[in-house]
């Protein structure tokens, strides 16, 4: 039988390139479906909390000793990563004599991404049940994701929410070249 | 009798122009780093469905060196969709030395300019 997979374990440099290049597709297909009219708002940030997660699994691979079953089998907190990427050499340097606008860029895209790592329905469920995937009991009312429209990630309308977009696209497209560790 | 083929639905454009407005103002509002807005024209403006397209020159983004413009669908009392893009001053400067590409379709020729307010600075 044919096998169009790699058949030699790959070492932490291959996984991590592996999870940036499909939490890029995922962030594709998140710009994708954004520029589509009538699609619910579910699906968009259900791409974009996939991207995040695992361009987070990506660093964590490549610049920290994280175990390497405990990234691919655990979620990895979207907002811890971006702590550690807001604090890089890359990003400092790019907000050099900018601290306070730095800080308050940390401030507002730990805050986003506390949001969307909320999306995924393995987190925080009791507390914040809203994910982007499955229905979920409110106040003893069922809420259906694809009608519900997620008002914390207005990203249109938050503070910082473009910027912190840029800043996701940046960890992706530039991941050769930015260390967070 | 068959349908014009030039015709399209056309949008009312002076409803457009007052939501771009009501974002743009938004915009300055809550982002207080953001220097100028640039409401990109394009030549099929009026057209159905065309997005409100900004150009955002905020001092408190990252630099990266290319202008990536994200779409966002209509919500609340913006309802047309939009797409946003945020860029440097620096940037800007290297934009307008073609230094830098805009997106496809995207001039600043046509392009209306909105400086920050000073009333949102002082409120």
């Amino acid at each position: 039988m044919l096998r169009d997979v790699a058949t030699v374990a790959p070492d932490r440099a291959g996984w991590a390139l592996a999870y940036v290049k499909q939490g890029g597709s995922d962030f594709t297909m998140y710009q994708l479906l954004s520029g589509m009219p009538g699609v619910p708002i579910c699906h968009l940030l259900h791409y974009l909390q996939m991207a995040g997660e695992k361009i987070a699994k990506a660093y964590r691979f490549r610049d920290t000793d994280t175990a390497e079953d405990r990234l691919t089998t655990e979620h990895v907190a979207f907002s811890r990563f971006i702590q550690s990427y807001l604090g890089s050499p890359e990003i400092k340097q790019r907000y050099a004599g900018k601290d306070e606008q730095l800080r308050e860029i940390v401030k507002v895209a730990r805050k986003l991404a506390r949001e969307i790592e909320k999306l995924a329905p393995a987190v925080d469920r009791k507390t914040s049940p809203a994910n982007a995937e499955y229905p979920w009991l409110d106040d003893g009312s069922v809420v259906v994701p694809c009608e519900f429209t997620y008002p914390n990630l207005t990203l249109l309308t938050e503070p910082g929410g473009r910027t912190f977009l840029r800043l996701l696209e940046m960890a992706i497209a530039d991941f050769e070249r930015i260390r967070i560790h | 009798m068959l349908p014009c083929p030039y015709a399209y639905e056309e949008v009312d454009v002076h409803e457009k122009d007052e939501v771009a407005a009501s974002l743009i103002a938004w915009h300055f509002r809550i982002e207080p780093e953001l220097r100028a807005i640039y409401r990109i024209i394009s030549a099929d403006e009026d057209a159905a469905g065309e997005p409100i397209k900004l150009l955002e020159v905020n001092a408190a983004s990252v630099e990266t060196g290319r202008v990536v413009p994200f779409a966002f669908g209509s919500a609340g009392d913006i309802t047309y969709p939009s797409v946003v893009a945020e860029v440097t001053p620096a940037e800007m400067d290297a934009i307008r030395q073609r230094k830098i590409a805009l997106p496809a379709g995207w001039s600043l020729e046509t392009a209306r300019e909105f400086l920050r307010p000073r009333a949102v600075d002082a409120a």
